[in-house]
């Protein structure tokens, strides 16, 4: 019949690995934004489906974004290490996506 | 018989199924993309186009187990014939024919699986299937692929909107997950182009097999693997728009950091399946990865009449496909006149539905902006803003 423990162990592995790299991501963004580094991407077609945002909106997000960036409390060394710290999980997430590329090309891992 | 001609048909119709199958399956990779505006239609699926032909020349791996592994060569002294092979691919390229036409994200392997078992059920009876294989690699995975892909998905929302959250309402950044989907979702699309590729490959080396044009346990021939992988770059940049339409917008409202969560959980689970023995459906990982960050994400709606046609699309993929490939199957084994009968036939099922589908044509130009324009139109409530939690 099924193969139940070979399902639980993917279950798990997946989860494990979806939500490491989300995490990092995440934390990477929340760092850029305390270090005073916001990013404003528009989407590159105004399509999105919530929040139809025109490229005057997204002006106005950046915008936003410098005006926060300027209150920020944080010291110069703080907001660099915050940074810093974005980057470095910004790193990890794209560490995460060159072993699924390890995974996928079997030449690399043997079959 | 004359072998060479149906063997030239099986080929045809094998690289025409490869290439329905890209056209189905670039919403798996692109639709969240595509909806969250992380990436232009026209590029998304350029992108999966080249990633699918890479990815196609990584690994034959499947392609072995299938051609090995699908139908049981000498065990029972069952043989597929190549109008076996035939029937089975009608009936698995009508099938997607008409859930791209009703924009129904299904698995173009269980189409496949489908249309091979109804046709060798003509060709053998019941006794060629085991109903036990049947549940455990096809009925139960069906289940289990939305479940698990939903709950990943459901999780690493939740973790993605939890992390990026600020109460004081100042800019949180969540734009900046654009950049990352086209990372996650490119992912997808090269580990689609490693697996999917590799069912036609095994089926024409399965055909080639059994006419004795190639010895029994080699793998794909070279022009076979080219063959194969620019009919499934095409079909992935044609594009499966109405499919796109449904997994991107359809299901639920998709956001930046929602669908990353999902493509990640996605590309995750996929892996995680093809590597640790437990194979489960791209499209339905990516269906169940839509719903789950639906789900995770304060706010958001899903829409449960969509899944629910998407779930009924799914439990009649076997029965349909293999209905149609049994009835193919049946004109088939009559000689070589009903190869023919079936060729045209084929031929007028797919004809019939491209034309019909022009009707209501949907295309990267109108993809998304139905949604976009009634969006400007109706004054959208934002998200609602997040409570501090009171402590006590």
């Amino acid at each position: 019949m099924i193969d139940w423990i070979a399902f639980v162990i993917v279950l798990v592995a997946s989860l494990v690995g979806a939500s490491v790299v989300v995490s990092a991501y995440a934390l990477g963004l929340r760092l850029l934004t305390i270090g005073g580094r916001t990013p404003v991407v528009a989407p590159a077609e105004f399509t999105d489906a919530i929040t139809v945002i025109s490229p005057e909106e997204a002006a106005r997000a950046a915008k936003r974004a410098q005006k926060a960036a300027r209150k920020n409390p944080l010291t110069d060394a703080q907001k660099r290490l915050a940074v810093i710290g974005g980057y470095s999980c910004f790193g990890l997430s794209g560490l995460a996506v060159l072993y699924g590329i390890y995974l996928i090309v079997p030449a690399f891992h043997g079959g | 018989m004359d072998l060479t001609l149906i063997v030239v048909l099986v080929i045809a119709l094998a690289l025409f199924f490869d290439f329905t199958n890209g056209f189905h399956d670039t919403a798996n990779a692109m639709a969240t993309p595509i909806a969250t505006g992380a990436l232009r239609p026209k590029v998304a699926v350029a992108l999966a186009a080249v990633l699918n032909l890479i990815g196609a020349f990584l690994s034959t791996e499947v392609a072995k187990t299938i051609s090995g592994g699908l139908i049981k060569e000498g065990e029972n002294g069952i043989f597929i014939t190549p109008e076996l092979i035939f029937a089975g691919l009608i009936g698995a390229i009508t099938w997607n024919m008409v859930t791209w036409l009703l924009g129904l994200p299904s698995s173009s392997s269980h189409a496949l699986f489908g249309g091979l078992i109804g046709a060798a059920l003509v060709g053998f009876g019941i006794q060629a299937i085991d109903g036990g294989v049947v549940m455990s690699k096809i009925i139960l995975p069906a289940l289990l692929a939305p479940l698990t892909a939903g709950v990943v998905a459901f999780t690493a929302t939740k973790l993605a909107y939890a992390i990026t959250r600020r109460y004081d309402g100042r800019p949180d950044g969540r734009d900046g997950f654009r950049y990352a989907q086209v990372f996650s979702s490119s992912l997808v699309a090269l580990a689609h182009g490693t697996n999917d590729a590799q069912k036609t490959m095994g089926v024409i080396t399965l055909t080639l097999i059994s006419v004795g044009a190639q010895p029994v346990g080699s793998g794909p021939e070279f022009w076979v693997i080219v063959t194969c992988a620019i009919a499934i770059a095409l079909g992935t940049y044609m594009g499966g728009w109405r499919i796109i339409k449904t997994l991107g917008t359809g299901l639920t409202d998709v956001k930046p950091a929602q669908g990353f969560a999902a493509e990640t959980s996605t590309a995750a689970t996929i892996l995680a399946s093809s590597h640790l023995g437990f194979a489960l459906s791209t499209t339905q990982v990516a269906s169940g990865s839509v719903i789950g960050s639906g789900l995770g994400r304060r706010g958001s709606k899903v829409r449960w009449r969509t899944a629910g046609r998407i779930g009924i699309g799914w439990i009649l993929t076997l029965p349909a496909a293999g209905g149609v490939g049994a009835l193919a199957a049946v004109v088939a084994t009559m000689g070589i006149a009903g190869v023919l009968i079936d060729a045209v036939g084929a031929a007028v099922i797919i004809g019939g539905i491209f034309l019909w589908s022009r009707r209501d044509e949907v295309s990267h130009r109108n993809i998304l902006s139905e949604v976009a324009d009634s969006g400007r139109a109706v004054k959208i409530k934002r998200n609602p803003k997040p409570k501090r939690k009171v402590t006590s």
